[in-house]
């Protein structure tokens, strides 16, 4: 604040949120005045410099895959190689070989063997779980595409801890390490995945190999992040124990360091997998096989059944994956067993071996265990209950759903998109960057002035400023959202218990999934990608909300209800303020997972620069302005992570 | 614990052994598969005239799928066919049109496009050897803009694309604000929305549908609650036969690629494309005389399509329709040795 306003001026203009305010008058008169003048907005079909030369950048590379010795002999082998490798698992659970019916496993094979790893790893209860559950996704009709997808995350998820481990541990060690790889970390985390596509696919064109190669690039900095975390955040008592006793440092490393962190690192491993599997999801925009297609189908003809028992799907295949990650690390710091449970477990482990064994050959012989069975095939059924909700769901309440959407639309959507779009140009500029500073100091305000000059150098400052008017509008309902429900949560276990399956449910989904339903609902509108942004990140920032008024101290809250505060004054005066840092991590984390999702949105309408990358991805002649806007996406998410990330430390 | 831990890893190689064991015992449900396949292929051969026998086996084919219905039929009956008088083994990937696709060819991961609408697009790839024409699939296709009948039917005008202004008013949206709304296709449909509201100065606004189940809800709740709509829409589309529209026309066009387009002249018919990769249509396969020899009408598709929306499976459909026109069938799969019933 010093900064900004002179000691003279009365103590209350020196108040923050009275400078916000009075910003956002002055911002909204002038923008008022000069509305329509200077927005750069840019026809669609045209390109600005940057994009065209982003567009003959693209043509050259296309045009060099086939002869440039960069693809012969790098990237065209690593395609293939990866290929390869993914085809091996997809030939053993889910493709059948040419001229063949079923793969090496059938689906009662397949059943049993994840019946048995998830037991061997974790425990008895989260394998019948876990076997319950793929029966699921056969029961939901999505059999072959499960496993396509259960495939693919699987190799992508091997393939990436392959890298991301040692890589971890070693930014775990070496501080220089961690210091080079950090940046990188930090824009992974902004960037959406939907921004991952299209350059991937200018180098490794469009399969299977494509998104594998997107998913490890996406779930890569999650593993070193956690695993470096892991070896960090370490006590040092025992560290320097084993040093005192001359270890080397290898030794010090396997005996002492890794074991240690193998709970945190175990964590790692269940983040990168969740993380693989939702982008596989939507890697189905890259050609990848599996549940994503039902979905990204059900976006473009009308055939909501089928997204819909695909998007269950998924969430089967995300509880399997995280409750057994889960249960690994539960049971990796439970007490080793020993003498009798020791010995059952291991007569267990044995005949459950033996009966996978015999599943499996079962499900090579016998034609019932190799295909499922249409007998248990509901997909009709659920498929077609899905879509007459759906009918019944708009019908009644198409009222509703239409007011509730144009009266957003008109009174809150349209004249915060007037003012952020339709003022000239330098105008909002101007008025971000002052509150980049009012909020988060000078340098931020400096950063936040120079990256939206590169936006609109690029060219695309309007469908950026449409963008962001729709991720604000998202951001602000989820932390609407987050502080009732995450006080609630806070305040009584009670509420938190009820709460907790939707949290994690939501926590698990893939953004893709949200998109088939809202879409039925609500129509393509900026509304509909708003509503998904909002489902996608709410749970987070309940979570982080509820953490932080747990958090704040028994006697402050006690003290003030001795002295007579009434319960919502005890809210709004002790517990919001107290927990002010978690409220502001949670508008960091919130606008970021809003970002990730309102983009995506460009497929059901949303317009802005989501629609840019989808379009440039099929048009080869605005293929340099999907790239451009791939670009602005990550810029913009710079920008509004600096901003609430400064103002968190500032707090 | 450590203990426990080497117990357990050491049960997993040892099931993968035991698998792999199995894998090697023959008898499984593949093997009794290609035993029928062989015979069918054996009785196909007897029936067969002499150059049949030398023909190639056709094998795996990957047919791109687009997210339109009419698509989704013309690629579900070169389906049908293919598997049931060639033996393909066929199976479909879902994806957006054109470069995505194209890209999916030159990757090898897509073997056939059967309705491509991208006017030329994909000329980069012929030139890199990836992707080859395989002539117009017998289609012709038809981009306008719409209204319902009943707004025809009210003022009759509107239908003269250059006095759309008159009529901005109804149009006007909370999306577009002042404007009328100007609905178009999906993202990577061909579209010169904004050069003709721009030609004619019409006081229209783009928005952006994302896809084709959003423009045919758009114009259901317009038919029903007779309420306003403008927007993008094509022949072939069996839609048009169930809820009537009417196409708005702007003069005669003049232009064959989207970048030519003036705005000033209206969207012109064009001859649908099929495509493929280079090396499908050069390994001989009897997929390839098939592909080259598919045609079929706008009635055609649009039949199929009727019966995808009306609740059939794309496979029923497809099915009816091939034992309706055995003899059009018949005369696709001319060359390949094979033939239906």
């Amino acid at each position: 604040m010093k900064v900004w306003v002179d000691t003279h001026v009365p103590e209350f203009f020196r108040r923050k949120w009275v400078l916000v305010v009075g910003l956002l008058i002055v911002w909204f008169v002038i923008g008022r005045i000069f509305r329509g003048v200077h927005t750069l907005d840019l026809p669609n079909a045209q390109d600005t410099p940057t994009t065209a030369f982003l567009g003959d950048m693209a043509a050259n590379i296309r045009a060099a895959r086939a002869e440039n010795p960069i693809f012969v002999y790098v990237f065209n082998p690593f395609r293939q190689g990866i290929e390869s490798f993914i085809e091996v698992i997809r030939l053993t659970i889910s493709e059948p070989a040419s001229g063949g019916v079923i793969p090496l496993i059938g689906w009662f094979g397949v059943v049993a063997l994840i019946g048995f790893i998830v037991f061997a790893t974790s425990n008895w209860r989260t394998s019948l779980l876990s076997m319950v559950l793929i029966l699921g996704c056969g029961i939901l009709g999505m059999w072959t595409y499960s496993m396509d997808t259960l495939a693919l995350t699987l190799g992508a998820v091997i393939l990436s801890l392959a890298i991301a481990l040692p890589i971890g541990i070693w930014a775990g060690l070496n501080d220089k390490v961690m210091a080079a790889v950090r940046p990188i970390l930090d824009l992974a985390q902004i960037t959406p995945t939907l921004v991952y596509l299209a350059p991937l696919a200018l180098v490794f064109l469009i399969g299977v190999a494509a998104a594998t190669i997107a998913t490890m690039i996406y779930s890569i900095p999650i593993g070193i992040r956690i695993t470096a975390h892991a070896i960090r955040s370490l006590h040092n008592g025992p560290i320097e124990a084993a040093e005192s006793m001359g270890s080397t440092r290898w030794q010090k490393l396997t005996k002492v360091q890794l074991p240690m962190a193998k709970r945190t690192i175990i964590l790692g491993v269940n983040q990168t997998t969740l993380a693989a599997l939702s982008f596989v999801v939507i890697a189905a925009l890259i050609g990848a096989p599996g549940l994503g297609e039902p979905i990204v189908r059900a976006l473009s003809i009308r055939s909501i059944g089928d997204g819909v028992t695909a998007g269950i799907a998924v969430v089967l295949l995300a509880v399997i994956l995280d409750r057994a990650t889960t249960a690994a690390v539960v049971k990796s710091n439970q007490i080793p067993l020993t003498g009798q449970p020791l010995m059952i477990r291991r007569i267990g482990l044995i005949a459950a071996g033996i009966a996978t064994i015999v599943a499996i050959m079962v499900s090579r012989q016998q034609l019932w265990a190799a295909v499922f069975p249409d007998a248990l095939n509901f997909n009709d059924a659920i498929g077609g209950g899905a879509d007459s909700f759906t009918e019944w769901f708009t019908t009644t309440f198409y009222f509703f759903t239409t007011t509730f959407n144009e009266t957003f639309t008109i009174y809150i959507l349209n004249p915060i998109e007037y003012l952020l779009a339709d003022s000239p140009w330098y105008l909002t500029v101007i008025m971000i960057s002052v509150l980049a500073a009012i909020i988060g100091g000078r340098t931020v305000a400096i950063l936040s002035a120079v990256l939206l000059l590169l936006i609109v150098w690029i060219g695309l400052w309007n469908d950026t400023m449409i963008t962001l008017t729709q991720v604000l509008m998202a951001t602000a309902v989820v932390m609407l959202i987050g502080v009732v429900l995450g006080v609630a949560a806070g305040r009584s276990e009670k509420v938190e218990r009820a709460l907790k399956p939707f949290l994690d449910a939501g926590q698990t989904l893939p953004a893709f999934v949200y998109l088939v339903p809202v879409l039925a609902l609500f129509g393509p509108t900026r509304f509909a990608a708003i509503v998904c942004g909002v489902f996608y990140a709410a749970p987070v920032v309940v979570r982080i909300v509820a953490d932080g008024v747990r958090g704040v101290p028994k006697e402050m809250v006690e003290a003030a209800i001795a002295s007579g505060s009434s319960t919502t004054q005890v809210v709004t005066k002790v517990q919001l303020p107290a927990s002010k840092k978690s409220l502001l991590l949670g508008a960091n984390q919130g606008l970021i997972f809003v970002l990730a999702v309102v983009v995506i949105g460009g497929l059901v309408g949303a317009g802005g620069l989501g629609y840019l990358v989808l379009q440039g991805a099929s048009k080869p002649e605005l293929q340099g302005k999907g790239l451009a806007a791939g670009l602005a996406i990550v810029l913009l998410g710079i920008v509004m992570d600096r901003i609430a990330h400064s103002s968190a430390k500032r707090s | 614990m450590r203990r426990n831990l080497t117990k357990r890893m050491a049960a997993l190689p040892l099931l993968a052994v035991a698998a792999l064991v199995l894998a090697g015992c023959g008898d499984s449900v593949n093997d009794a598969a290609s035993e029928t396949a062989t015979t069918d292929e054996t009785t196909a051969s007897e029936t067969a005239t002499e150059e049949a026998a030398e023909t190639i086996a056709c094998g795996d084919v990957v047919i791109a799928m687009h997210g339109w219905v009419g698509y989704t039929a013309s690629a579900q009956v070169v389906s049908e066919v293919a598997k049931n008088a060639l033996g393909c083994n066929v199976e479909q990937t879902q994806l957006e049109e054109a470069g995505v696709t194209y890209d999916a060819m030159e990757a090898g991961s897509i073997d056939v496009i059967v309705e491509d609408w991208g006017g030329g697009r994909w000329q980069e790839w012929v030139d890199r050897g990836a992707i080859q024409e395989v002539g117009p699939n017998g289609n012709i296709g038809l981009i306008g803009m719409y209204v319902p009948q009943w707004m025809a039917d009210e003022n009759p005008d509107i239908l003269d694309g250059t006095k759309l202004n008159d009529y901005a008013d109804l149009f006007k949206t909370p999306e577009t604000g002042d404007k009328g709304a100007w609905y178009e296709g999906p993202p990577g449909y061909t579209t010169i929305g904004e050069k003709i509201i721009e030609a004619y100065g019409l006081n229209y606004k783009v928005v952006s549908t994302g896809s084709e189940a959003a423009l045919i809800e758009l114009f259901t709740q317009a038919t029903e609650n007779k309420t306003a709509a403008l927007g993008y829409f094509y022949e072939p589309q069996n839609f048009l036969a169930q809820v009537p529209l009417a196409r708005v026309n702007f003069p005669a066009s003049d232009w064959t690629a989207p970048e030519d387009a003036s705005g000033l002249t209206d969207y012109p018919e064009s001859p649908l494309i099929k495509l493929a990769t280079a090396e499908l249509m050069a390994s001989g396969s009897p997929f390839a005389t098939l592909l080259t020899n598919f045609s079929w009408t706008n009635a055609d598709q649009n039949a199929v399509a009727a019966d995808i929306e009306g609740g059939m499976t794309p496979e029923e459909a497809a099915q009816k329709w091939i034992d309706a026109n055995t003899e059009t069938v018949n005369g696709w799969l001319a060359g390949t040795g094979a033939s239906i019933s």
